[in-house]
C-alpha cells in the first residue's frame, strides 16, 4: 500500500504539476495569451464558450466539494494526502475556468447569475448523486463516482475540447492541456485504489454498480443537450470560413471533429467515455451498467 | 484615492512635512510571490529596528514596508498573512500597525 | 496577475483578497521556498547523530505533530464543503494541500529517523488530548460550524503549531529545522485567513463571540496543554511556553473575545 501511494505523494504532486507542467503559467497557460477575437468578436462563438465554460465549472465545483469531503471517509493517510492534491488540483481547476468566464467578457458581478442560467440541469443532478455520497462518508462509492465517473468523463471531454482548440485556441488549450495532466493522477488514482478495495468489499459491488449507471445516464443527458443546442451545422460552417480555415483538422479518437455534424460529435464523445468506464471498471472488478440513453 | 475604502485618506499628508520615499530591495523574503518579495522581511530578532517605512505585522510578526515612509492613518497590507493593517500611533508614540478586519 | 500594480499597498481591498486567496497567490509563493525540496528538507542536509533518548523524545514529538496535521488535514477538507463563498473555498483547498505536506514530510521525517511503521508510532504515542481535539474539531465541522470549526482549526490548532514549530525550530537538528520552517512559512497563510475571516464576521455578528468563547474555553485545555508539555519534551524554556499562550492570548483579543 505504501509504494503504490508514495506514486500519489504530495512531493511527487509538487514536482510533477506546480514545478513541471504549470511552472511560468498563469491561470494555466502562458501569461498574456487571449481568447481569440473571433470568438469575443462573434456572440455566437461567445455565448458557445460562455455556455461550454460553465458546465466546467459547475462540474470543477462539484469536483472540489467530493474530494475535500472525500479526505475525512478516506481510510488510510496515504489516500488522504493524494486527495489534499485533488482538492486543490479541483480548486485550481474551478478558478481557471472562472477566470475564462471573465476572459470571456463576463462581468464578476454576473458570475453567479450567469452560471445558473447556462448551467445544465442534468449536470447539477450528476453533482447531487455523487455528493449525497460523499456526504455520507461512503469512500467506496464517492471514489467509483469522482474519480472512475466523474474524472473519467471530464478526462475525455478535456481531450475532446483540446482538440478542437489547438489550431484556433491556444490559449484555452494550454489551460486544458494542465487539467488533462491532473485528470491523469485522479484517474489512476482511482483505478489503483479502489481496485483493492473492491476485493476487499465484495458486498459493494452491487449498489456501485447501481451508481455508476445513474450518473452515466445524467453524463449522457448532459451531453445530449449540449450538442443538439449548439449552433446548427451550416452555422458551424460560416463560422469556419470566416476564420480562413484556420481551424483546420481536429483529430481526435481517429475522426475530423471539424467534419462532425454535433450529433456525430455527441456519440463519439459519448461512445468514448462509455468505453472507457467499461474498462477501466473491469479492470477494478466491477461489472460496467449500460445507462438508459435519453 | 479610492472612494470605498476609508483607509486610502491620509489626513497626515495635508499641509504637513513632505514624506521621504525609500527604494526598496530584495531582503528575501520568499513567502510571497517574487513581484512583492521587496514589501517584506523577516524580523531579525532582539536588536532589530524598524525603520520610518516599516511596521511589524501583529498577526504573522513579519516586517512590512512600504516606498514611503508611513503616517498615522496608512494602510499596509501584510500579504504573508493576508492582513489588512493600519497604521497607528502606539502608547509610547511610536507607530503601530492594527489589523483591520 | 501580471498587469496589477507592482505596490501592494495601493492594491484596492477587493482585489487584495481575490488575490491572496487564489491558488495562483499560493503557487507563486510557496514555490519561493519549496522548490528543491526533497520532502521538506535540501536533500544535502545532513543527518544528526542523535543520542538515544534524543531521538525517542523527538520520535514522541513529531508523533503528535503528526495528529496534529492529520486533523488540520480533516478539518481543512471538510472547511471547503462549508465554506461561505468560493474565494474561501479555493484558499482552504490550498491550505487542505499544505496540510497534506505537512503530514507527509512529518511521517518521511520519522521514517528517517528508522521508525518502520509511522502509522503504529503515531497511534501508540499520541496525546490522549490532542486526539480528543481533533474529535471536537471535526464534528464542528460535520455539524457545519462554519465560525467555530474555522476558529478551532485557523486560531487555536494553527497559532499553536506555529508558535511551538518556530521554536523548536531554533533547538531542532538540521533536517528537522528545514522541515519546520517550510512548515511555519505555510501556518502563516493559514493563521491569517483565519483571523482575518473570523474578524469580519464578529465585526458583522457581534452576538457570536460568545458562542466562539465557549467554544475556547472547551478546546483550549486540550491543545495548550499539549503543546505545552512538547515544548518542554524539545528542551523549551519555560518562556517560549509563556510565549505560546502570549501569541495566543493577543490573536483572541484582537478578535474581541479574550
Amino acid at each position: 500500500m505504501a509504494d503504490f501511494l508514495s506514486a500519489y505523494s504530495v512531493q511527487q504532486w509538487l514536482e510533477s504539476a506546480p514545478q513541471g507542467y504549470l511552472m511560468d503559467t498563469e491561470y494555466g497557460h502562458p501569461p498574456g495569451e487571449k481568447e481569440p477575437g473571433l470568438v469575443l468578436g462573434d456572440p455566437l462563438l461567445r455565448e458557445q464558450a460562455i455556455r461550454t465554460t460553465v458546465q466546467l465549472v459547475v462540474g470543477e465545483r462539484c469536483a472540489l466539494s467530493a474530494s475535500s469531503g472525500l479526505i475525512n471517509a478516506a481510510p488510510d493517510e496515504g489516500s488522504k494526502r493524494f486527495l489534499a492534491t485533488q482538492t486543490l488540483d479541483e480548486a485550481r481547476h474551478t478558478e481557471v475556468f472562472t477566470q475564462r468566464l471573465f476572459d470571456l467578457g463576463v462581468p464578476k458581478a454576473d458570475l453567479e447569475s450567469t452560471i445558473r442560467r447556462y448551467a445544465n440541469p442534468n449536470l447539477v443532478k450528476f453533482a447531487e448523486v455523487l455528493l449525497e455520497k460523499v456526504d455520507r462518508k461512503d469512500f467506496v462509492a464517492g471514489v467509483v463516482g469522482q474519480n472512475i465517473v466523474l474524472e473519467g468523463m471530464a478526462f475525455h471531454v478535456f481531450e475532446m475540447l483540446h482538440a478542437g482548440s489547438q489550431a484556433v485556441n491556444p490559449k484555452f488549450a494550454h489551460t486544458l492541456s494542465g487539467t488533462i495532466a491532473d485528470e491523469r493522477r485522479h484517474v489512476g488514482f482511482g483505478e489503483n485504489r479502489i481496485g483493492s478495495l473492491i476485493r476487499e468489499n465484495p458486498h459493494r459491488k452491487g449498489d456501485v454498480e447501481r451508481l455508476q449507471k445513474e450518473m452515466s445516464y445524467y453524463m449522457l443527458a448532459t451531453f445530449a443537450d449540449s450538442f443538439r443546442a449548439g449552433p446548427a451545422q451550416e452555422e458551424m460552417a460560416r463560422l469556419r470560413r470566416e476564420t480562413g480555415g484556420a481551424s483546420g483538422k481536429s483529430e481526435w479518437q481517429g475522426v475530423d471533429l471539424s467534419e462532425l455534424e454535433p450529433r456525430e460529435m455527441e456519440a463519439v464523445l459519448s461512445n468514448t467515455v462509455l468505453a472507457e468506464f467499461k474498462k477501466r471498471l473491469e479492470r477494478i472488478g466491477l461489472e460496467y451498467q449500460t445507462p438508459v440513453r435519453p | 484615492m479610492s472612494a470605498q475604502d476609508p483607509l486610502r485618506e491620509t489626513p497626515a499628508d495635508e499641509g504637513g512635512a513632505p514624506r521621504r520615499r525609500f527604494l526598496l530591495d530584495d531582503r528575501g523574503f520568499d513567502e510571497v510571490p517574487p513581484r512583492y518579495r521587496r514589501f517584506y522581511r523577516r524580523w531579525a530578532g532582539a536588536g532589530d529596528q524598524l525603520a520610518p517605512n516599516e511596521a511589524l505585522c501583529p498577526v504573522c510578526k513579519v516586517v512590512v514596508r512600504s516606498t514611503r515612509e508611513l503616517r498615522p492613518g496608512d494602510r499596509l497590507y501584510c500579504m504573508a498573512c493576508m492582513s489588512r493593517l493600519l497604521v497607528v500611533s502606539g502608547q509610547d508614540g511610536r507607530l503601530e500597525a492594527t489589523v483591520v478586519y | 496577475m501580471s498587469e496589477e500594480s507592482s505596490d501592494v499597498h495601493q492594491l484596492e481591498p477587493a482585489r487584495f483578497f481575490e488575490q491572496v486567496h487564489s491558488f495562483e497567490f499560493w503557487f507563486e509563493a510557496v514555490e519561493g521556498y519549496l522548490h528543491g525540496l526533497d520532502h521538506g528538507h535540501r536533500a544535502e542536509t545532513p543527518e544528526a547523530v542523535l543520542a538515544p533518548d534524543e531521538r525517542e523524545r523527538l520520535i514522541t514529538v513529531l508523533c503528535n505533530y503528526c495528529v496534529g496535521e492529520t486533523a488540520a488535514l480533516e478539518g481543512a477538507g471538510g472547511l471547503v464543503q462549508i465554506a461561505p463563498n468560493r474565494a474561501s473555498k479555493i484558499f482552504l483547498s490550498t491550505q487542505t494541500v499544505d496540510e497534506g505536506r505537512h503530514l507527509e514530510v512529518l511521517v518521511n521525517r520519522l521514517r528517517e529517523l528508522g521508525v518502520a511503521d509511522p502509522e503504529v508510532e503515531i497511534a501508540s504515542r499520541a496525546t490522549p488530548a490532542l486526539l480528543e481535539f481533533k474529535r471536537r474539531l471535526l464534528a464542528l465541522v460535520r455539524e457545519r460550524d462554519w465560525l467555530a470549526a474555522l476558529f478551532a482549526q485557523n486560531v487555536i490548532l494553527e497559532a499553536m503549531e506555529f508558535t511551538v514549530f518556530q521554536a523548536h525550530a531554533r533547538s531542532a537538528d538540521p533536517r528537522t529545522r528545514e522541515v519546520l520552517q517550510g512548515i511555519v512559512k505555510d501556518e502563516r497563510r493559514h493563521l491569517g485567513f483565519g483571523e482575518n475571516e473570523l474578524g469580519r464576521r464578529l465585526a458583522a455578528q457581534p452576538g457570536a463571540a460568545s458562542r466562539l468563547a465557549a467554544v475556547r474555553r472547551e478546546l483550549d485545555p486540550l491543545v495548550l496543554g499539549s503543546f505545552r508539555d512538547t515544548l518542554l519534551r524539545i528542551g523549551g524554556r519555560r518562556e517560549e511556553g509563556a510565549d505560546l499562550a502570549e501569541h495566543y492570548r493577543a490573536a483572541v483579543t484582537r478578535l474581541g473575545f479574550a
